[in-house]
C-alpha cells in the first residue's frame, strides 16, 4: 500500500483533533478526547510508515506512544476532576486563577 | 481488496472522528471515541501490526475510554452551555487546519521513500524466519529498546502515583488511615481489659 494513504488519513485526523480543541470552549473533557485523537493520529502514521518502509521501528515506538497516552489520560482527568470539585465548572473561559 | 477495505474502514473512521468533536453530548463522544478506536485497530490489522491492534483495543478501550467514561458520568454538565463560542472559534480553527494541511501538503508533494534503517528489523525477514509479529516485537523490545521499556514503566508508576495523590480528597467525612497517629499510639493505652 501507497504511504500517501496512511499520511492522508493521519492528517486529516489531526486536524479534526486540532479543530476540536478550538471548537469546545466550554467542556475540558472533549479537549482531552481531541488530544487523544492527534496521539491517535500520530499512531497511525508510525504504524502505516512501518508498514510500507517494511521496518520493525515503527511499531515499536507505537508501543511507547499508547504507554504516553494512557499517562496523559490519567493525569489529566485527575486534575479535571479536582478542579470541577474547586469551581463546580470544567468551561476553560473560567480557568484563569493563575492570572495569566 | 485490501485497499478497498482500507478506504472503507478510513471513511468509517473520519466520520466518528468528525462525530467525537462536534457531538454536544459528552457521553455520545466517549461512545464515538471508542468506536474510532476499534476502526483504527483494524487499519493495524490491515498493516500486518497484529499485537499493536489487540493493545490498542485493551489500553484504550479497555482503560483510556472507559476511565473517560466515569469521568463523564460523575461530573454533572449542563449540556445547553457546551456549544457556546462555537461560531466564535470555528473560523478561527478552520483557517488554521487549513494552513497546517497546506504546508504539510508542499513538504510531502514530491517526497520518495527509500528504506535506509538497517536491515536487522525487517518485517519480512523476521516472518521467514518463522518469528510472528509479537515474538518480533518481544525480541526487540526487551533487548535494544531495554531502558527505554523501563523508563516508560517508570512513566507509568509516576502517573499512577500522581492521579492517587491529585484525586485524593482531604473531606474529614471519609475514614481514611492516618499514618503517623497510628505509629505514635501506645499499644498499653488503648488495649484494655474489663
Amino acid at each position: 500500500m501507497d504511504f500517501f494513504n496512511y499520511f492522508f488519513l493521519s492528517s486529516i485526523i489531526f486536524s479534526i483533533g486540532f479543530l476540536g480543541i478550538f471548537i469546545n470552549r466550554k467542556n475540558i473533557i472533549t479537549i482531552l478526547m481531541s488530544i487523544e485523537l492527534m496521539l491517535l493520529a500520530a499512531n497511525i502514521n508510525f504504524v502505516g510508515f512501518s508498514n510500507v518502509l517494511d521496518d520493525l521501528y515503527g511499531q515499536i515506538f507505537a508501543l511507547f506512544i499508547l504507554v504516553v497516552a494512557a499517562a496523559e489520560a490519567a493525569i489529566g482527568l485527575a486534575i479535571l476532576i479536582i478542579f470541577f470539585n474547586k469551581s463546580g465548572t470544567i468551561s476553560v473561559d473560567f480557568i484563569n486563577k493563575l492570572k495569566g | 481488496m485490501n485497499i478497498i477495505i482500507f478506504y472503507i474502514i478510513s471513511s468509517i473512521t473520519v466520520l466518528s472522528c468528525l462525530s467525537v468533536v462536534f457531538s454536544s453530548n459528552p457521553v455520545h463522544s466517549v461512545l464515538f471515541l471508542i468506536f474510532t478506536f476499534f476502526n483504527v485497530a483494524v487499519l493495524f490489522l490491515l498493516s500486518n501490526a497484529e499485537f499493536l491492534a489487540m493493545t490498542l483495543i485493551i489500553v484504550y478501550v479497555g482503560a483510556v475510554a472507559v476511565l473517560f467514561l466515569f469521568v463523564v458520568m460523575m461530573l454533572n454538565i449542563n449540556e445547553v452551555l457546551i456549544k457556546e463560542g462555537f461560531l466564535k472559534y470555528f473560523p478561527f480553527g478552520l483557517l488554521l487546519i487549513t494552513v497546517f494541511l497546506l504546508e504539510l501538503f508542499f513538504v510531502f508533494k514530491d517526497i520518495t521513500l527509500k528504506n535506509t534503517v538497517s536491515s536487522k528489523m525487517n518485517i519480512t525477514k523476521l516472518l521467514d524466519k518463522g518469528n510472528n509479529n509479537t515474538e518480533s516485537i518481544g525480541m526487540f523490545l526487551y533487548t535494544d529498546f531495554f531502558i527505554v521499556f523501563q523508563i516508560s514503566g517508570f512513566l507509568l508508576l509516576v502517573a499512577m502515583i500522581g492521579a492517587i495523590v491529585l484525586a485524593k480528597s482531604e473531606n474529614p467525612n471519609i475514614k481514611s488511615q492516618k499514618i503517623i497517629y497510628q505509629k505514635s499510639l501506645d499499644k498499653k493505652k488503648v488495649i484494655k481489659l474489663k
